[in-house]
Parts: structure tokens; C-alpha cells; sequence
């Protein structure tokens, strides 16, 4: 019993030293020493990074969850099928390949980059919505029928919240993807800060290199665990509750 | 820009080397997957002997996998450049094999954890040691479950596998990568185009054999 | 009061679920539909609050057609409970319950007083339970909520679909009596789906005995058991109809059916038993006892007769089989 524990616990110590061994290492070698010398252009690309992201991110959040509610209305529930297994289909193509695919239609460019970056997004919302909001139990939605809640009522009241959890999945999840695709925009002209990682490939150079990919990795890992944070607070306790009743259960 | 008759053009005149690169794109996810299975699923039965330690490599693994592929490799390369190997194929398994783990293990772990209960209690009634117990129900129950993790981790891999090309792990991201540099769109569209068309095969094949691997008594 | 005129329902591909039923639920009556599975209690209560449409007929409640009358503002005047209590696993209890008087405007403070008058009726402290989320709560007490969230605005009407159907038979036991005492102070109109026989007899005012979407017989629950209308409804009451039906008589009925008197004899070491009792209990203590006779003695225990096995078989003679209509 204690022996597992110490294997856990010297696991986690180990890549904790790993990690600091790493960063030691990195500075003491000067490899963030673009960060330093040119705070204005790392602030540049970094703005362009947060640019190409959260426009792109934001009009998918803004596009995807409606149109998972819509499909999950009684009229256009024959379409769900339809838009389930494009999403899911959508979701195998690999992300260099979307924006590939986007500069073939709309050249290059920033334009290029978010119609791409924007297009990944979508579909995870998209799906976790629709998975969210069929996953609410049709008794429940059934009792508030006929107690007279207005279909708007029930939607506001008992299924968003119900898919609540589901839905922040599926936003965390774009989100944290397309922060490290939009490291690829710069392969088509969008910027952001894959320009020192591809610059530090292309020179053999580790300071551009680290300068580039730390920040990135460093965006994507604490983003990650801020919407995780999110989803602790805006997920009702008592659906928190019901999903630990209903995997307790299995 | 391009048009489609270009295009066509363009994959019928270079269509050997397109193939080349598509081997060299399996091969490079196919060997990492091996590689990935043979420590992810021992390592996924293990853990669940041992609830502690699952828990903190499920965490790692999960905050592992949200690092951007491009700059793992970014910070890959200056480490690896200490043994010589900062590009080429070396490094781009390494992380192959590393994006892969979460999905297998973490599916290997839930599946064998899921197994009834009660029919791990069957199988102890009647005498199966541990070790065959876990050969012949836990994990043919818990196949479908283990497969699919391969399969999230395949495709993930063929995406992966194409953005390598940049540190000179060869396959179809070659494509797109001197597409880009020469400003040949129809290379580039062809790279992607692939590149899409081969995760769509290793999805519609694996869930296939997926299907094929579940025991015939729970489909 | 609940009216069922002519109402037919047929479902897409031609099921007739419910075929020309007419019947009434007068005001403060608490009506069981009872009958086998898939005969169509749920689809003739989902007709009530208009959760299915109505292909044929009409149905009045509280005197006004549901035709006439937007869903919305209907269901809001109609309680509505089902087995699965379809709490909502977001909100809080008190949320929960509450959740019509909020739709319907009620200030903070109405709310909270409507929210504790009903938890102390069925017996849940309101302060221990306000802020607890359903998945907190055992299965009969999320299901003792749906009942009081049903009666939160005060409607005069409730549909009930099997809302017991799902708990232990000791829970489920408890909480139908402790519903019977709330109905005896709320005196709601009721229909109440059932496929329970003792629980119909036990709730029912009346019983409406379906069977394919017809009602086989509406009468109380007396009446269904002495004098089945026909084979399938005798037959859904089963063999052991006399026995049951023993528990709806008190040994007072026999006294008054015969007229007892009491012999005023001073027998030493007789048994006694209050006329209130039930006759089926009367009878497991004849033979329990291996006496001949009991005393019966009322409130005062003045003494009323005596009782005899002989006696009870001649009243359930009179009473059960021989009686003709
Ligand atoms: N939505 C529906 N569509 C078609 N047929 C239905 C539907 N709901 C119920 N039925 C059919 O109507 C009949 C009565 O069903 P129901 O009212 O649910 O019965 P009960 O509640 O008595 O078990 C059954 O034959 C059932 O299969
Ligand atoms: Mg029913």
C-alpha cells in the first residue's frame, strides 16, 4: 500500500525535476534570450498568437453552440445524424491539412489562417454540444413539459445547464487545439509565434526555438487548466454531483 | 490558387514520389503505434493496480498531450541535438510515441477497471489465476474499449506525423512543407489532401476491426 | 373535476391506444387508472395536460376544454408527477419545488413559506433540505419532492404516473399512506395510474379498470371487487378477490349489516376486538387464536356482540358474492 504511494509520489517528484532541470538548463544556455533582446517583437507575435486565436476561437464558441441547439430541436432532429458524423468525420482531418487546404482556397494570410483555425474549433464545440445537450434525461425534460415551462424555459433552465459541463468540454478542448495550430499560421502568412519556432528550425537555432515553443507550450498547458478551473465553477454542483452518482454507479 | 484539373495534373505527374511519401507516413505512425502500444497497455493493466499511481500518470498525460505538437518539437530539437539527433526521424517517433500514450493508456486502464465486477468474481469462483484471468476475460472484454484508444491515438498521429516533415521526418507533410516553400499550391493541396484521406482510411479500417475485436456475446 | 368526453387517441402507424373512453372525475375525488402494461393509463393522462395530443373527443378540466386553453397556461394549473421524478439535477430542492410559483412570479418570501408549509407535510425538515441537490436525496425522498413540486402552485388538478412505482415495497407502503393523510387535508381532484392492484384499493375514491385502450369498469373499489362487471376484470382482481376485498370491511359493518345486539353475557377470558378493525385482520385473529368467538367492544368498549368465523362467512355471503345489482 505505502510502496505505491512512494511510487506515485517519486514519479511526480521526478518530473518536477525533470521540468527544472530543463529550464535550468535552458537559461543558463541563454535559449530565451530572444524573449530578452526583443521584448517588443515577442510581445508582437504573442499579441498576433491571442489575436488569431480568440477571434477564431470566439465566432466558432458563437457559432457551434447555437447551431447544436438548433439541431437538437424536435423540427431539425432529423439532421442530427447528418451533423454528428460530419463532425465527427471533420474531426480525423489533421490540422496542418485544414490549413493547407484553407490557403488553396484563400491564398495567404491572417484571412486564411482564421477561416482555418476557425473551422477546427467549430466541430468539437459543436459536437460536445449536441452530446451535452441529448444526454439530459428525456424524464426530466418530460416533468418540466408538463408542469408548463415553455420549450425556452426548459432550455434555459434545465438542458443548458444539464450540458453544461459537456459544452465547456468541447470549448476547452478547441481552444487548447487551436492555440497550438495557430503555431502553424505561420506556414500560411498568419503570424503569431510558430514564426520564431519555424524561424529556429529553419537557422538550427535554440534560441528561437525555445523562445517560440515555451510561450506556446506554456499558453496551451495554462489555459487548459483555467478552463478546467471554469468548469468547477460554472457546472451546477448538483450536476457535478449527478455525474459522480452515475459513475459511482457503473 | 489552384484549380481542379491542375491539381490532377499535378498528382498524376508526381504520383510516385506521392506514394513514397504515403508509405514513409504510415510508417512513421505504424511503428509509433507499436511502439506506443507495447508500453501504453501493459502500462494501462498495471495501473490499475495501483489507484495512486494512476492517478498521477493519467494526470501528466493529460496535461502532456495539450502541448502543441510544433512546439514539442521546438523544444525537442535542442535536447536532442546534445546526442546529434535534433531533426529527422528519431525525434518525430519519440513524440509520437509520447502524444500517443494518453489515449491508449488511459483507455487500456478504463477498460480493464470497467470489467463487472461480477465477472471477476466468475472467474475467481472457478480458478483462473490472476494472469488468466487478464488474458482471457479482462481484456478480450475490455478490447473494444483498448482498440479505440489506438485508434483516437492513430489519427492523432497521421496529423502529428505530417507537421514532423518540418524537422525532416520525411512523409506527406514533405508535401505541404516544400509546397509552401516553392508556392506550389497544387503540392500543397495534395499533401493535405492525403494526408486527410489516410487518417480517414485508419479511422473507417480501425473502428472496422474495432468492431471485429469485440467478443461476439457484448456488441 | 376531470372530463373525458368520446376520447380516442391513435397513434402514428395506426396504435389505437385509447378508444372511446367517457368519464368523470368529479371534484376532490382521487381516481386510480389501473390496468396491465401498455394498455394506455400513461397515454390517457398525457392527454389531461395535453403532453399528447387528442385525435378524437375532447377533455374538460375544471369545466374548460384543453382545446380552448393555450398548453402552457393548462399544465401550470395541473400538478404533474411521474415515476422517474424528473427532478432537475442542477437545481437546489427548494429551486426544484419551486420552480412553478418563480415561473408564475411569487415573491422570495411567498416562495419560501409555500416551501416549508410542504416539506413539513411530508415530513422533511425545510432547512436540512433547502439547499441540497436532488442526487443528496434517497429514492423516496426525490420522490416525496416531485410530489410536493407538483403542489407547489396549489392546482386544484394532479396527474400522477405510477409516482410510487419505483420505490422498496416498505418505502413505498409509507409513502402512500402518508400521501392518503395529505389528500384527506388538500382534497385534490386525483388520477392516479397504477398497475398495482392493492395500491389502487388502498388510494382509490374510484378505479377505472382499462384494458386496450377501453375502460372495463369505473366503480369504487368495493364494488370491483364484489361485483366484477366480467371475466377479465375478476380475473385482473384475481383469485384471491374475497380476501382482499375483507380488508375494506370494518367488523362495524358486520354489526350493522346484522344488527347485532349484544348478549351482555359476562364471559371470562373472552378476546375483544374494536369494531374499527378490519374484517381481514378480524379473521387472523379467530384462527390465530383458536377462539370461537371475540368480543366486540366499540371506543368505550361497551360491548357490541360477539363474532364467529361463522358469522364473517355469512356477511361475506351477503356482502361480496351473493349480493345482485
Ligand atoms: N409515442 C408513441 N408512439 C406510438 N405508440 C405509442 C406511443 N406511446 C405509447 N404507445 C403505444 O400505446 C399503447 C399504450 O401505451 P401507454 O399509454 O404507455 O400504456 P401504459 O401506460 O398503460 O403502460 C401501447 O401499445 C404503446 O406501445
Ligand atoms: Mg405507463
Amino acid at each position: 500500500m505505502n510502496a505505491k504511494k512512494t511510487l506515485a509520489t517519486t514519479t511526480k517528484i521526478i518530473l518536477w525535476l525533470l521540468v527544472i532541470v530543463f529550464f535550468w538548463w535552458a537559461l543558463s544556455n541563454h535559449m530565451f534570450s530572444k524573449i530578452v533582446e526583443q521584448p517588443a517583437q515577442f510581445i508582437s507575435l504573442l499579441e498576433t498568437h491571442l489575436k488569431l486565436v480568440s477571434i477564431s476561437a470566439g465566432i466558432a464558441i458563437l457559432t457551434s453552440i447555437p447551431l447544436g441547439i438548433l439541431i437538437t430541436r424536435p423540427k431539425f432532429r432529423k439532421f442530427e445524424w447528418l451533423i454528428v458524423n460530419t463532425a465527427n468525420l471533420g474531426q480525423t482531418i489533421p490540422s496542418l491539412a485544414i490549413l493547407a487546404l484553407a490557403m488553396g482556397f484563400l491564398g495567404i494570410g491572417i484571412k486564411a489562417a482564421i477561416v482555418a483555425l476557425y473551422i477546427y474549433s467549430l466541430l468539437p464545440i459543436l459536437q460536445n454540444t449536441i452530446a451535452g445537450l441529448d444526454s439530459v434525461n428525456p424524464a426530466t425534460k418530460d416533468a418540466a413539459k408538463g408542469m408548463g415551462l415553455t420549450s425556452t424555459q426548459i432550455l434555459f433552465r434545465v438542458e443548458l445547464p444539464s450540458a453544461a459541463y459537456s459544452i465547456l468540454a468541447g470549448v476547452r478542448t478547441a481552444v487548447v487545439l487551436n492555440i497550438g495550430t495557430a503555431a502553424l499560421a505561420y506556414l500560411i502568412g498568419g503570424g503569431g509565434l510558430g514564426v520564431w519556432i519555424f524561424t529556429g528550425i529553419q537557422l538550427f537555432d535554440n534560441s528561437f526555438l525555445i523562445s517560440g515553443a515555451v510561450p506556446v507550450t506554456l499558453l496551451a498547458v495554462i489555459v487548459d487548466l483555467l478552463f478546467r478551473g471554469l468548469q468547477l465553477l460554472l457546472v451546477p454542483k448538483g450536476l457535478r454531483l449527478a455525474r459522480k452518482a452515475a459513475i459511482d454507479s457503473v | 490558387m489552384f484549380t481542379i484539373s491542375q491539381l490532377f495534373n499535378y498528382i498524376q505527374s508526381d504520383l510516385g514520389n506521392i506514394i513514397t511519401y504515403t508509405i514513409e507516413h504510415a510508417q512513421l505512425v505504424g511503428l509509433a503505434i507499436l511502439i506506443a502500444i507495447i508500453i501504453g497497455v501493459p502500462l494501462g493493466i498495471y495501473l490499475t493496480t495501483n489507484e495512486e499511481l494512476a492517478e498521477t500518470i493519467l494526470q501528466i498525460a493529460s496535461i502532456f498531450i495539450t502541448i502543441p505538437s510544433i512546439a514539442l518539437f521546438g523544444i525537442m530539437i535542442p535536447i536532442l541535438s546534445n546526442i546529434g539527433q535534433g531533426i529527422g526521424f528519431l525525434p518525430a517517433l519519440i513524440a509520437l510515441v509520447l502524444y500517443s500514450q494518453l489515449p491508449i493508456i488511459r483507455n487500456t486502464y478504463t477498460a480493464i477497471n470497467n470489467v463487472d465486477p461480477n465477472i471477476r468474481d466468475a472467474a475467481k469462483g472457478i480458478g483462473m489465476t490472476n494472469f488468466q484471468r487478464l488474458i482471457k476475460v479482462e481484456i478480450p472484454i475490455g478490447m473494444p474499449l483498448i482498440m479505440a484508444g489506438v485508434r483516437t491515438a492513430t489519427v492523432l498521429n497521421i496529423g502529428i506525423g505530417a507537421i514532423a516533415a518540418f524537422i525532416g521526418s520525411g512523409g506527406l507533410g514533405v508535401l505541404i512543407n516544400s509546397g509552401i516553400s516553392r508556392g506550389n499550391t497544387n503540392m500543397v493541396m495534395t499533401g493535405a489532401i492525403f494526408v486527410s484521406i489516410l487518417a480517414l482510411i485508419a479511422d473507417f479500417l480501425l473502428k472496422w476491426i474495432q468492431k471485429k475485436a469485440t467478443p461476439k456475446g457484448i456488441q | 373535476m376531470i372530463e373525458f368526453q368520446n376520447v380516442s387517441k391513435v397513434y402514428q402507424g395506426d396504435v389505437k391506444a385509447i378508444d372511446d373512453i367517457n368519464m368523470t372525475v368529479n371534484d376532490g375525488e382521487f381516481v386510480i387508472l389501473l390496468g396491465p402494461s401498455g394498455c394506455g393509463k400513461t397515454t390517457l393522462l398525457r392527454m389531461v395536460n395535453v403532453l399528447e395530443s387528442i385525435t378524437e373527443g375532447d377533455i374538460r378540466v375544471q369545466g374548460k376544454s384543453s382545446k380552448e386553453l393555450n398548453p402552457i397556461e393548462l399544465r401550470r394549473n395541473i400538478g404533474y408527477v411521474i415515476q422517474s421524478n424528473g427532478l432537475f439535477p442542477n437545481m437546489t430542492i427548494e429551486d426544484n419545488t419551486m420552480i412553478v410559483p418563480d415561473l408564475l412570479g411569487w415573491d422570495r418570501k411567498k416562495k419560501r413559506n409555500r416551501f416549508n408549509y410542504l416539506m413539513d407535510l411530508v415530513g422533511l425538515n425545510p432547512d436540512d433540505y433547502r439547499k441540497r441537490f436532488p442526487h443528496e436525496l434517497s429514492g423516496g425522498q426525490q420522490q416525496r419532492i416531485g410530489v410536493i413540486r407538483a403542489m407547489a402552485s396549489d392546482p386544484p388538478v394532479m396527474l400522477m404516473d405510477e409516482p410510487f412505482g419505483a420505490l422498496d415495497p416498505i418505502i413505498r407502503h409509507r409513502i402512500q399512506d402518508e400521501f392518503l393523510a395529505i389528500q384527506q387535508e388538500v382534497k385534490k381532484t386525483i388520477l392516479f395510474v397504477s398497475h398495482d392492484i392493492d395500491e389502487a384499493i388502498r388510494m382509490g375514491d374510484r378505479i377505472a379498470l382499462i384494458r386496450e385502450g377501453k375502460i372495463m369498469q369505473y366503480d369504487t373499489p368495493t364494488e370491483i371487487l364484489t361485483h366484477p362487471k366480467n371475466e377479465f376484470v375478476s380475473e385482473f382482481v384475481g383469485q384471491d378477490r374475497v380476501l382482499k376485498s375483507m380488508s375494506l370491511y370494518s367488523v362495524q359493518d358486520l354489526v350493522d349489516a346484522f344488527n347485532l345486539e349484544s348478549s351482555k353475557q359476562e364471559v371470562a377470558d373472552t378476546k375483544m376486538i374494536h369494531s374499527d378493525t378490519s374484517l381481514r385482520v378480524a379473521i387472523s385473529m379467530l384462527l390465530n387464536q383458536e377462539a370461537d368467538q371475540i368480543v366486540i367492544v366499540d371506543q368505550q368498549d361497551n360491548q357490541l356482540g360477539s363474532l364467529t368465523l361463522n358469522l364473517i362467512e355469512k356477511f361475506l355471503h351477503r356482502e361480496v358474492k351473493g349480493k345482485e345489482r
